[in-house]
């Protein structure tokens, strides 16, 4: 180190502990300072003109201004809240409040305003952490995920955070619309068809992309629900919505994203798988057909490169690459097999 | 006789007096000490048909806290200025019941040596515990307030099992070491090894998308983990029987007697006090789930 460095490193350490110094010999002294609430369940900051941290805690309580709430910020401390005192002690800001402060029995309200005064509170410089009291003693359980017993040290606000590629798949596995295989964590082609399949299930603009709409719609998505109840395996076509469910014990095990025959080509009605071949030749169209089940006739579901969102077949149910192999594994020969036009039935 | 020969023989007389009197006191006293006086302790003793002595001015109440629904509040230099939830609402019924017109709250932390204490300075503790030997030689217990019975929570879709067997091939998930989880193995016996996942968003989000077929969860916790997701679930179907129940502690030497808190227990379940409360503090009354067997 040269010497300036030393001497600018000395000039800055001095300036820290001169703020720190006043900080503690001034209980309560700060500047322009963050005030934080919330905006859809996450955390937000705005700036507030403030000369002490006991007129910070102050705007913490009045809540967010006319044109702040336009802007979406709320607040999850209760209105009239007080403020009893605010003492600094070895860098710990101790925060005693009303009783109104633990009004109510939402547990993620109650979080969230110790969220909000935590952060605003320990966002001034030198400040350790933050005491909380409630009318002058220790709140023990009245607030959930924090023990203030002892002075904290951070917000403890649940993690609200946009769903990654690998959450989003995670969702589409659980939901059963594609193998685990999929956990990749990029967006792929397998994730893509499973996309597509749930995009028909849940009647979404048919794209295979990871939209805000179909994001936002996985999340709130419950499993697939067949439209007859039995006991055992089965698989039901749904022609409208151009998806195979495959059942097990009146339970959706994988939902598989097909191509039926264009034109109603696929006849509908009850049958049972009575033929599988893992290649079969097709003799009218000279092509050979991997994980071929048929169930009909020379109907049959089979693996195809093409499987648009839409019926595009000669009368087969055509199935992409990825669901394929499971379904020949599934279609036991006897399984009742179930083709229907959902508006119709 | 001369006048100090009759002093002197009066003042002789006296002093055998007492003397007497003296040796008859001591004599009582003794006996007193050594609990021979009989015939006295006969007259002093109640008679069998005699009314019951008066209930205490006040019932102590000892409390850990630490539980938003159950116990929580506000300690000041050890006392509780505040507290709030289902066990204090009890706590408050329960002294209404005996006829204690007053509730003094106590804090004891968790782990405290106050638990173990030879004497206690509180007359019941609530809560779901089982006592240790040294324990039990202090204090009583009253039937349960609130069983520790675990509910199904269904998948959308699923029909309500009508007995446990029907759990038995299902897919089932619980919190991993959670009693849920003890009650799965020990009450269920299922085919497949249960889902038991560390976090209680991966739990929900197991029983939303139909990953599990249902979920087993604390009954007096399901009220809370089904709250605001209830479109995404099917129902809270029943409890399985499991524990031994949140009881009232009562310690021997205090104002109540463990059967005279269980008498008032089954008064507060028989006129809805407890269902009242159960509904007020956990969203749902587990007593009032179907028991599967």
């Amino acid at each position: 180190m040269t010497g300036s460095t030393a001497n600018l490193f000395r000039v800055k350490r001095s300036a820290l502990l001169v703020t720190v110094g006043c900080l503690l010999l001034l209980p309560g002294s700060t500047g322009a300072a963050s005030v934080w609430f919330v905006s859809e369940g996450k955390p937000v900051a705005v700036e507030r003109n403030v000369a002490t941290i006991e007129q910070s805690v102050r705007q913490l309580l009045a809540g967010p201004t006319s044109a702040e709430q336009a802007r979406g910020l709320r607040t999850a401390v209760p209105r009239a809240s007080t403020l009893r005192s605010v003492t600094v002690r070895h860098r710990v800001v101790t925060v005693d409040l009303g009783l109104r402060f633990a009004a109510g029995r939402d547990p993620e309200a109650l979080r969230a305003r110790i969220g909000q005064l935590v952060r605003t509170v320990r966002g001034v410089p030198g400040v350790r952490a933050v005491r909380i009291l409630i009318e002058g003693g220790t709140p023990v359980g009245l607030f959930p995920g924090y023990d203030l017993r002892r002075p904290v040290a951070a917000a403890n606000d649940p993690v609200v955070h946009a769903p990654t590629t690998r959450d989003v798949q995670q969702r589409l596995v659980d939901l059963g619309f594609m193998a685990a295989t999929g956990l990749t964590g990029a967006v792929d082609t397998q994730t893509s068809t499973a996309v597509l399949g749930f995009q028909k299930w849940a009647g979404l603009y048919r794209d295979g992309s990871l939209g805000e709409e179909t994001v936002a719609a996985l999340g709130r998505a419950t499993r697939p629900e067949p439209k007859w109840h039995a006991d055992g395996r089965r698989i039901e076509v749904q022609l409208r919505r151009q998806l195979a469910l495959l059942i097990q014990d009146d339970k959706v095990v994988r939902a598989v994203h097909i191509s039926s025959g264009a034109y109603g080509k696929t006849p509908t009605g009850s049958f049972r798988v009575y033929r599988k071949e893992r290649y079969s030749w097709s003799v009218p169209f000279k092509v050979w057909l991997p994980w071929a089940s048929y169930f009909s006739g020379g109907v049959a579901f089979h693996e195809f490169g093409s499987v648009p969102t839409y019926a595009a077949s000669h009368g087969c149910v055509r199935v992409n690459h990825y669901d394929a192999a499971v379904l020949f594994g599934f279609a036991e020969m006897g399984t009742p097999v179930d083709v229907f036009d959902e508006a119709a039935s | 006789m001369t006048s100090q020969g009759a002093v002197r023989a009066l003042a002789g007389g006296l002093g055998v007096v007492v003397g007497l009197v003296g040796c008859a006191i001591v004599t009582a006293l003794v006996l007193v000490s050594l609990g021979l006086p009989a015939a006295s302790r006969a007259e002093d003793s109640p008679a069998p048909d005699a009314s019951p002595p008066p209930p205490p001015s006040v019932l102590v109440v000892a409390l850990s806290l630490g539980d938003p629904v159950l116990q929580a509040g506000i300690v000041r230099d050890g006392h509780i200025v505040y507290a709030r939830g289902l066990e204090v609402e009890v706590a408050r019924a329960l002294a209404q019941r005996l006829g204690i017109p007053h509730v003094r709250l106590l804090y004891v932390p968790p782990g405290s040596r106050q638990l173990t204490a030879a004497t206690r300075s509180w007359d019941v503790m609530l809560g779901a515990f089982r006592p240790s030997r040294s324990e039990s030689s202090l204090a009583d217990l009253s039937d349960p307030y609130l069983g520790t019975d675990q509910a199904v929570v269904l998948r959308h879709g699923l029909a309500r099992p009508s007995a446990l067997a029907d759990l038995r091939t299902r897919a089932l998930c619980a919190m991993r070491g959670s009693a849920a989880a003890r009650a799965i193995d020990v009450g269920v016996a299922p085919v497949r090894r249960p889902m038991l996942p560390a976090k209680p968003e991966r739990l929900l989000e197991l029983i939303e998308t139909g990953v599990c077929d249902a979920a087993i969860v604390d009954a007096s916790s399901v009220g809370r983990f089904v709250a605001g997701h209830g479109a995404r679930l099917g129902p809270i179907a029943a409890r399985i029987a499991f524990g031994d129940g949140y009881v009232v502690s009562v310690t021997r030497e205090g104002a109540v007697t463990a059967e005279q808190a269980s008498t008032a227990l089954s008064r507060m379940r028989a006129d809805g006090t407890m269902h009242r409360l159960a509904r007020a503090w956990l969203g749902i009354d587990p007593a009032r789930l179907r028991l599967l067997e």
